[in-house]
Order: C-alpha cells, then sequence, then structure tokens
C-alpha cells in the first residue's frame, strides 16, 4: 500500500484567514427554511439555519434523527425534489445565491465546486460500471479533458484516497470492493475536481472503528493538503471531537448550539447539548448512570411554540414560553438558551 | 477447556469449543468444497448476573456465535450446556422448553416486531407458549412487564407504528422478558438507536439486571457502551475470540494487537486526551473470511506482524488473573501505558447539570419513555 504518495501539488494555503471574519468564508447560509408540504399538514423540516463555513475548515453538525442535518445539507446540493419541497433563505457561495440561479449552473458546480459523500457507499455507486468509470466521468463532466486523461487522474484519485493497486481497483466493479474501499472510492468522486465545499453525510456511519479511523484520517489529510471545507454532518459526537473545528448543534429543525469544539466540548451552553455529552459512555471515566434525556422529539408538523427544548429541560423557566434567540455567551459561542451561561445554574442543582 | 471466573458458583452457560461452519459450494456429490469459519472453537462461561460482551467488527462472528449459543444456528461442533442442560444434545422439542431460559433482543426495533400484533399480544405470546402464568392473569403480567422496562400498562392495546425507535426497543425487551430468562442475548440491541435513547436503554438493562439477576451476553461494535455495561469481554476476530479478560483489563492493558487497534481507533468524545492512535492502527481492510489468512489470522494487517505469526497457532494464553490473549508473542509487544488517553476531566458544575437529566422532569410531563 502506497501511503506517502504525496498529493498533487497546491499552491500554499492561507490557513489563518479565520480571523479575516467574512473573508475566509466559503459558504454561507442564511436562515434556511425548508418545509414539506403533506396532504393535510406541512412538516417543517429545516427552521432558520444559519452557518458559515471558512476555508480549509470543517465543521460538524451535531443532531438526532429527524433533527434536519441532512434536510439541510441535501437544500444546500439543491438535492430536494422541487415539488414537495419548499426552501426559502440564502445559501451565498462564490457570491451568488445557489437557491436563485439556474439548474444547469447548479449542475456545474455540484461535484465540481460543491460535492457530497453520503452515508452508504453500498447504494450510492452505480453497479453496473466500473469504479474508475465513475470517478471518470465526474472528471469527464467538469473538466475539458480526453477520455484517457480522465481516467488517468481517476486512477491518480483512487491512489489519493489509498486504495492499494489503484490500477487494478479501477478496473473493478463497486461489488468487487469491501465497505471501506467503496466509501474510499466515493470520497475520490467527490475529490475528483477539487471542490471548495465537501459535504460529507454520516460518511463513517455504515464502517467499522478501524475503518472509520482510517477515512477520518484521510479527510483530515486532504483539508490540510488541498484547503478544501469540509461539512461533516454526524450524530456521533466521537467523530465530531476528532475531526472538526466548529460544530453547530441542531435540533428539531433549528442551529441550539454554535461553537468551537473546544468551546462546545469544554462546556456546552444549551441543555440538549449537555444531554447529549452526559448520554455517552466515556472511556477515560466510570460512569455509574448516562443521562437519559427524558420525553421525545417534538412533532414537527405542530412545532412547540418557545423553545422546542423546552418539555424535555430540567432548566426551564416561564420564559421557556418564548422562542429564544441565538445569544452569544462566549465570543463565537452561541446559544438558543434563555438560561445562558449555564455554568450559573450548576449551584441550585 | 473453558475460562472460569474466581467465582464459587457454578457456571450458568458453558461454551466448549464451539464452531459453525457454512458451507458455500459442494461438488455435486455433496462435498464440501468452500466452507467460511464464521465461529471457530471458541469457548467461554458465563456467571448467573454477569454482563460478557462478545465485540469485533462486522463479519468477525459475533452474531453467529450469539445465535449458536441458542441453537438457533445448530454448531457444526462443540458444546453449548446451559444450567447444567448440554442443549446441543437435546431434541427440538426439548429445546423448545430449553430456550425460555436464554432470549434474544434484536438490534433493529422498527423490523423484529410484528406490526399487526398489538403490544399486549406480542409481550403476551411468550407467557402462552411457554405457560409462565395461567390464561387468566396474563393480561395483568402483560402490565407488569410493560411497566419494568418503562411503558404505561395502556400502552398494550397500541401497536408497534405508533412507538418511537426506544420505545419499540422497550417492547421487545418486554418480550424476551416474559418468559422469566435467565440470560438475555442483545445481539447490538442500542446500536440502531440514537445516543440519548441509547442510554436510556443502557439505564434500562442496567437496572433490571440488578432487580431480576439476569445475565447477559451483550454483542455489540461499539466499546464505549461495551466498557459502560461488561463485566467481561470477549474480542473476536475473523470466527476466533483473540483476548478474553475483565472490561477494567481489557480497557487498561489490553494484550492482543487487535484489541489495542480497536481502543485506539474509538473517536473519543473529550478533548485534550492526546493518544497516539497511530502506532497501534491495523493496515488495510478485513480479509475474507472465506479464506482466512494462515496462523494468526490478524497477521495481514498487524503493526507488530513478524514473519513466524504466518505459522503460530491462535489458541489463548491464560494469564493467572483469567485474562487470556491469542496472541503467541504478546510478551514481546511494546508496553501500552495509556491507549485510552486521560481526556480533560469533565468540569464538576457540568457534572451537576447531568445530574439535572436525572431528576422528574417538572409537573404536566409525561414519565421518560
Amino acid at each position: 500500500m502506497d501511503a506517502s504518495n504525496p498529493p498533487p501539488a497546491q499552491e500554499p494555503l492561507a490557513r489563518d484567514d479565520r480571523a479575516s471574519g467574512s473573508d475566509g468564508a466559503v459558504l454561507t447560509v442564511n436562515d434556511l427554511r425548508v418545509c414539506f408540504a403533506g396532504d393535510r399538514t406541512t412538516t417543517t423540516a429545516v427552521d432558520g439555519v444559519s452557518f458559515t463555513l471558512r476555508k480549509g475548515r470543517s465543521l460538524g453538525v451535531v443532531g438526532e434523527s429527524g433533527s434536519g442535518k441532512s434536510v439541510s445539507s441535501l437544500a444546500v446540493l439543491r438535492l430536494l425534489p422541487t415539488d414537495s419541497a419548499q426552501i426559502s433563505g440564502e445559501i451565498l457561495f462564490a457570491g451568488q445565491d445557489l437557491l436563485s440561479i439556474g439548474e444547469k449552473q447548479m449542475r456545474n458546480l455540484r461535484g465540481n465546486q460543491i460535492s457530497m459523500i453520503f452515508q452508504e457507499p453500498m447504494t450510492s455507486l452505480n453497479p453496473s460500471y466500473t469504479v474508475g468509470d465513475q470517478v471518470a466521468e465526474t472528471i469527464l463532466r467538469h473538466r475539458s479533458v480526453s477520455k484517457a486523461e480522465a481516467w488517468t487522474q481517476a486512477v491518480e484519485m483512487l491512489r489519493l484516497v489509498r486504495i492499494p493497486s489503484p490500477e487494478t481497483r479501477a478496473r473493478q466493479y463497486p461489488h468487487n470492493l469491501s465497505g471501506g474501499m467503496r466509501q474510499r472510492v466515493m470520497i475520490a468522486m467527490a475529490l475528483a475536481c477539487e471542490p471548495q465545499v465537501l459535504i460529507a453525510d454520516e460518511p463513517t456511519t455504515a464502517l467499522d472503528v478501524t475503518i472509520q479511523a482510517q477515512i477520518l484520517d484521510l479527510l483530515e489529510n486532504l483539508k490540510s493538503t488541498t484547503g478544501t471545507a469540509i461539512v461533516l454532518i454526524t450524530h456521533d459526537l466521537g467523530v465530531v471531537a476528532e475531526a472538526c473545528d466548529d460544530v453547530i448543534v441542531m435540533y428539531a429543525g433549528q442551529v441550539v448550539e454554535s461553537g468551537s469544539v473546544e468551546q462546545i466540548f469544554s462546556f456546552p451552553q444549551h441543555p440538549y447539548t449537555v444531554g447529549l455529552l452526559g448520554s455517552l459512555p466515556r472511556l477515560d471515566e466510570e460512569r455509574d448512570e448516562l443521562v437519559a434525556i427524558g420525553g421525545t422529539v417534538p412533532d414537527m408538523t405542530q412545532p412547540p411554540a418557545g423553545c422546542r427544548f423546552a418539555a424535555r429541560c430540567p432548566f426551564r423557566i416561564e420564559k421557556c414560553a418564548e422562542t429564544p434567540p441565538m445569544l452569544e455567551v462566549n465570543p463565537g459561542h452561541t446559544s438558543r438558551c434563555w438560561r445562558t451561561p449555564l455554568e450559573e445554574l450548576a449551584d441550585e442543582f | 477447556m473453558s475460562f472460569e471466573t474466581t467465582s464459587s458458583q457454578p457456571p450458568l452457560l458453558v461454551a466448549s469449543d464451539v464452531s459453525k461452519h457454512f458451507t458455500l459450494r459442494r461438488t455435486i456429490f455433496g462435498r464440501p468444497l468452500t466452507k467460511v469459519r464464521a465461529v471457530d472453537d471458541i469457548s467461554f462461561s458465563l456467571q448467573p448476573g454477569e454482563t460478557l460482551a462478545i465485540v469485533g467488527e462486522s463479519g468477525c462472528g459475533k452474531s453467529t456465535l450469539g445465535r449458536v449459543l441458542m441453537r438457533l444456528i445448530e454448531p457444526s461442533a462443540g458444546a453449548v450446556t446451559l444450567d447444567g442442560v448440554e442443549l446441543t444434545a437435546l431434541s427440538n422439542r426439548d429445546m423448545l422448553a430449553q430456550r425460555s431460559k436464554i432470549q434474544l433482543v434484536f438490534q433493529d426495533p422498527y423490523a423484529s416486531l410484528n406490526p399487526r400484533m398489538t403490544i399486549g399480544q406480542t409481550v403476551g405470546e411468550p407467557l402462552m407458549l411457554h405457560n409462565v402464568v395461567p390464561k387468566a392473569q396474563r393480561a395483568e403480567r402483560v402490565k407488569e412487564l410493560l411497566k419494568m422496562v418503562g411503558l404505561r400498562p395502556e400502552h398494550a392495546s397500541r401497536y408497534p407504528h405508533e412507538f418511537s425507535g426506544g420505545q419499540r426497543q422497550r417492547v421487545v425487551i418486554a418480550r424476551a422478558l416474559a418468559s422469566e430468562p435467565k440470560i438475555l442475548v442483545c445481539d447490538e440491541a442500542v446500536s440502531a438507536l440514537d445516543v440519548s435513547i441509547q442510554a436510556q436503554v443502557l439505564n434500562l438493562l442496567k437496572s433490571l439486571q440488578k432487580k431480576l439477576g439476569l445475565a447477559y451476553i451483550f454483542i455489540s461494535h461499539d466499546l464505549s457502551v461495551v466498557k459502560h455495561i461488561a463485566d467481561r469481554v470477549a474480542v473476536m476476530y475473523l470466527g476466533k475470540v483473540v483476548e478474553l479478560g475483565e472490561t477494567r483489563k481489557i480497557f487498561s492493558t489490553p494484550r492482543h494487537p487487535y484489541t489495542r487497534a480497536l481502543l485506539s481507533a474509538i473517536p473519543a468524545a473529550h478533548l485534550g486526551h492526546g493518544r497516539d492512535t497511530a502506532a497501534h492502527a491495523l493496515a488495510g481492510d478485513l480479509p475474507s473470511p472465506i479464506d482466512p489468512p494462515s496462523g494468526c489470522r490478524l497477521h495481514t494487517r498487524c503493526p507488530h506482524a513478524r514473519p513466524e505469526c504466518k505459522a503460530v497457532d491462535m489458541s489463548l494464553d491464560v494469564e493467572a488473573d483469567g485474562h487470556a490473549n491469542a496472541c503467541a508473542f504478546w510478551k514481546e509487544l511494546p508496553q501500552t501505558d495509556d491507549l485510552l488517553g486521560k481526556g480533560r476531566a469533565t468540569d464538576p458544575r457540568l457534572a451537576k447539570l447531568f445530574a439535572a437529566f436525572s431528576n422528574p422532569l417538572p409537573e404536566g410531563e409525561q414519565a421518560p419513555c
């Protein structure tokens, strides 16, 4: 296995453009709202989500099933069915709003400047084409190169994602490859055109831990060598702590907390995040009983008024009947909770 | 051979040299050509009230082993003894009666409940099959069981689709408890659940164990969950147990390179652990179980492999405290002082907030379910 093969040369990166505010932003989502109209009811899957993704950084999107994290990412790529999904808000990429450009323009961006890795490597590859063909297809679609040239680049991409003997593997079909290798093919496809933004939706959930570690390592490497900004959608807080720089936590279609990994893991400022962290068994500490967040996620056809977590929150007060805004607790660390800073609550219990 | 724990009680379940080989291809005369050795020569024992976790990656044979223990899959060789009765020697009819003592909790609560049966019928079925209580008392017993797993008695008349994943898993557990088993085999019982729900079910399993003295065979790929719930751990790789010992020992001083790799690969949900994961990482992918590597099956991926590894056998080397592992050269491996890393301790104020979640919710809210 040739792991030491250097990636294609890149221009040196301005790694520290985070401080320059909006300058480093490659993707900005403002007040994104996605509704699905049913026969009698309308489900609001995403309700006013905003975030900023900066060059060369990775943003973790955490939340449980049904919190709207995957729908948000599909909305960014405009992959939601246009007949049933109503999308509003603003998705700014390279100075244009992705929600207002034409489908043809969008197709030129997709897989080229913004690309996506899906959760299921088994179902996202076409079983009747070789993996080399599928990676080359992306290159042919977006670059003016010959078929032979596209194939060479595809093999190079497979080598970059550390698939052993890529020349042989490129001529094989998805069923010849293991799950971890298929996921690497997906990553190779997504990165073939050196996108500025890579959205990875649960890229390691279907994989075993040892393979997960390899894939996360690979993403980390690509981020630092190519400067690709990564949105990592996951329900696994461990993956976020290992692989992300910034985090947003979603609950019932809203962002409830946003900050750096450091801030959120050292002292979360939203009760939901507190519950999530407490519900994880820790490897280095003994916990007799895990935190179990009582109650269930609200019904999104009729989201509750006020704070959506209030019904399950042990810290709620009367004011929680009013919808809380995102409040800044520390610089760069915001939370949708009236009771912040939560440190001060500790004495009450 | 079996590895007894120090306890003086007779073991509840003993597996001795259990194997399961699946035949993939036969000649036209029926002679097997290729076999998958899904479970290969595994021995262990389980004490009453104990939790033994079986961990490993997909395809290592842990689910097959769980089913072999219940004789849902007939073993190719070896014997399973439950409470002094050799299950593998029983007729099918006698086995049915024994099965009330060992029950299974499946992974996916969306697939393991019959959508056309009410919760009451589902939980009541084992009561009828094993004739646990007289017919007149069945409805009452179903309600007790539902209460025991944290559901409300009136849920008995509802159908599975009305419940969330966590609630369904509680129903599956209630059904498994109905026949008053001594052992629950939990096959990835919390893997399909969201973390907060997973925590609820883990807490439930722990409290049931305390209350009823159940023993668990806890099959999982998630080592942090295993560390939380298990007393002992068996690590499997390609059909073989590579390490078996007390949870504390496995996590603090793992012997086998595969266990070390697994432990170092878990992403830790806390900061500042500063572990060196690369040193223990395995190379490449899982080899095909149809044609596993000769000698030590890990040698193709092991960072400490040496030429002799191709020829060694994988018998377990048992230390004085019962900690067993299958690496022929484990004494020569580099020391691992702190594989899990010591993360930054939880802020005591944050720990107080965690505790607040276990207080009952303010009035007007339903109990957690």
